[in-house]
């Protein structure tokens, strides 16, 4: 997923899922991110929406992230798949003002966890976003739940977020791919020392032959 | 950010090239501004060849004059009713002729008046059976999705922001929804009532509906808008409902259809989405889903179900070639992109905003090619 680097510059490319139940948030959440932009109405989503976003995230690397904005309504599961796969990490969503959509997120990130891992099997980094914030507050006890879920269900971290008052949208996003950057180093580095492994065992053969 | 690839509506009277530079002007502001602006989707939207101007050109008058002929015997020849209809049909013929051809008007005159009043009475019989049971445990995970959804179905026309409308989309969807469980409400089904509901208020109506108000209409008329509009729907849906059952097979099934079509009609295309590895089913799925409704302005639809509706299995198989010649409509633009993200942005916003009549005809007419050529080649997929 990353590409070559040149003079030490390196560009990243990352697939991020926006899951939710419907009308929680997830393309406002998007549009926010994407174009700084909020409509109180929009179009349902059929199927996915797809954008791109590109962060320079310091001066000797570019990532860009393709978001993938599911539709919520449950009715394909079967094609979650098709959806899913190669993704490097996910924003999950609920409202905050609808407490059963909490319950929805979970769902998605055990679908999400069923459809794909990362290349050591450990689940792709997922972010769980409390959104429409501006609505409500997130009292102690809600905060120190959702700490406990995050845990309970391998969530890297959650966040309250509101994309019409454009609080935490950025953080968010951040948080994940400062995580998804991590993976990919460790990826690299492990593909690294198992070239060298093999390097080894090669020259090692290699030496026997001649 | 895109450029249109055809001009806009060339052939139009002089008389209308006012109204083009605004539609232009609302392109362009579109791009340029953040602010969402009110497109006249639906100001435009009947038929604009004649919609706001007084003179009717010559062949459109003498194409009026066979509606009105055919419709006129107390037995109307669907055949030929059919036969007209498939290039179009004029908006002051458009609802009895949607009604005709949709099954819901009866052929034979002398019946109409009362099949009408007894499928009028048979909706608002399951209103006042059902449209209690909406918060009912089991019918209100529906009903919550319906009412979240209709403010969601037509947000940037302004008329469908009224209350009453509003009121009326969710009582058609609700009973739709629980006569049919083996579905239910999917999303994108909200989408489809809209063409017969403006079609349907344009019989009552002569001015533009942009700024209608709904409450101006007496209520009777409305309360039979709302009627006509649940059943022709309902007959839509009758031969699609495999699109919305679980797991959506129809859709499924009708992708992977366009896929080899696709192959077998512009290899070239094909190979160029297959190598940047673009699926059929991330940007097919709405096209089946919602009848290329999200990709076309609303005036574009209801000219192309106009021709659904006149060909045999329209909704169900006709609409297969008419998504095969989409998307090969574009070819050009989509070999110009050269990595996924590009043409996946190019393929979810398809710059068909200035589009009109003649447009759709084009496309209907490859469509039609393509029907003819790929139906009966024996490797070919068959339904």
């Amino acid at each position: 997923m990353s590409g070559g680097a040149e003079l030490g510059f390196t560009e990243h490319l990352f697939k991020v899922l926006v899951i939710g139940d419907h009308k929680v948030g997830k393309t406002s959440f998007v549009k926010r991110y994407v174009k700084n932009q909020f409509y109180e109405e929009l179009k349902t989503t059929i199927g996915v929406d797809f954008s791109m976003k590109v962060i320079d995230w310091d001066s000797h690397t570019r990532v860009r992230l393709q978001l993938w904005d599911i539709a919520g309504q449950e009715r394909l599961r079967g094609l979650n798949r098709v959806f899913f796969k190669r993704s490097s990490g996910a924003l999950v969503v609920y409202d905050m003002t609808n407490g059963s959509t909490l319950d929805g997120a979970l769902n998605w990130k055990h679908e999400l966890d069923s459809q794909v891992m990362l290349k050591n099997g450990r689940p792709i980094p997922a972010v769980l976003l409390a959104n429409k914030c501006d609505e409500t507050k997130v009292c102690r006890r809600n905060a120190s739940l959702l700490e406990k879920l995050c845990q309970e269900k391998g969530f890297i971290g959650w966040f309250q977020t509101s994309a019409k008052e454009n609080i935490n949208v950025d953080e968010a996003a951040k948080f994940l791919v400062k995580h998804i950057l991590q993976n990919n180093e460790e990826s690299v580095k492990e593909e690294e020392q198992n070239m060298q492994i093999n390097l080894k065992q090669q020259s090692k053969s290699n030496s026997t032959c001649c | 950010m895109w450029v249109s690839p055809t001009p806009p509506q060339k052939k139009k009277k002089k008389k209308k090239s006012h109204q083009v530079g605004i539609e232009q002007a609302v392109l362009h502001r579109q791009q340029s501004l953040p602010h969402r602006p009110v497109i006249p989707l639906v100001a435009r939207m009947a038929d604009q060849n004649t919609s706001g101007t007084p003179a009717m050109s010559e062949r459109e008058a003498s194409r009026l004059d066979k509606f009105r002929q055919v419709l006129a015997g107390p037995n109307t020849d669907l055949e030929e009713l059919r036969k007209l209809s498939w290039s179009g049909i004029p908006r002051q013929v458009r609802p009895i002729t949607w009604k005709l051809l949709s099954g819901y008007l009866p052929a034979n005159a002398e019946r109409r008046e009362s099949t009408l009043q007894r499928k009028r009475q048979e909706y608002f019989g399951f209103i006042e059976q059902y449209y209690d049971s909406r918060n009912d445990e089991h019918h209100q995970d529906t009903y919550r999705q319906i009412h979240i959804d209709i403010p969601r179905t037509n947000p940037l026309i302004p008329l469908f922001q009224q209350a009453s409308w509003q009121e009326i989309f969710e009582r058609i969807l609700f009973i739709w929804a629980i006569r049919h469980p083996a579905s239910g409400y999917v999303q994108g089904i909200n989408d489809l009532v809209t063409p017969f509901f403006v079609v349907y208020v344009f019989e009552y109506i002569e001015e533009e509906v942009e700024n209608f108000n709904v409450s101006s209409l007496q209520e009777e008329v409305l309360r039979n808008i709302e009627a006509d509009s649940f059943w022709c729907m309902s007959k839509l849906l009758d031969g699609i409902q495999d699109n919305y059952t679980f797991a959506q097979p129809g859709i499924q099934r009708k992708v992977k259809a366009l896929e080899e079509l696709v192959s077998r009609i512009d290899e070239t295309v094909h190979c160029h989405m297959q190598q940047y590895e673009v699926e059929y089913l991330q940007f097919a799925f709405r096209w089946m889903n919602n009848l290329l409704m999200r990709e076309l302005p609303l005036r574009c639809t209801i000219r192309l179900w106009d021709t659904y509706q006149a060909e045999p299995e329209g909704f169900s198989h006709f609409h297969l070639y008419v998504c095969a010649a989409f998307l090969v409509r574009w070819r050009k633009e989509i070999l110009e992109e050269k990595d996924f993200q590009g043409l996946m942005i190019l393929l979810q916003n398809l710059p068909t905003m200035h589009w009109g009549n003649e447009e759709v005809s084009v496309l209907l007419a490859e469509a039609y090619r393509l029907k003819f050529a790929f139906a009966d080649a024996p490797n070919h997929y068959k339904r």
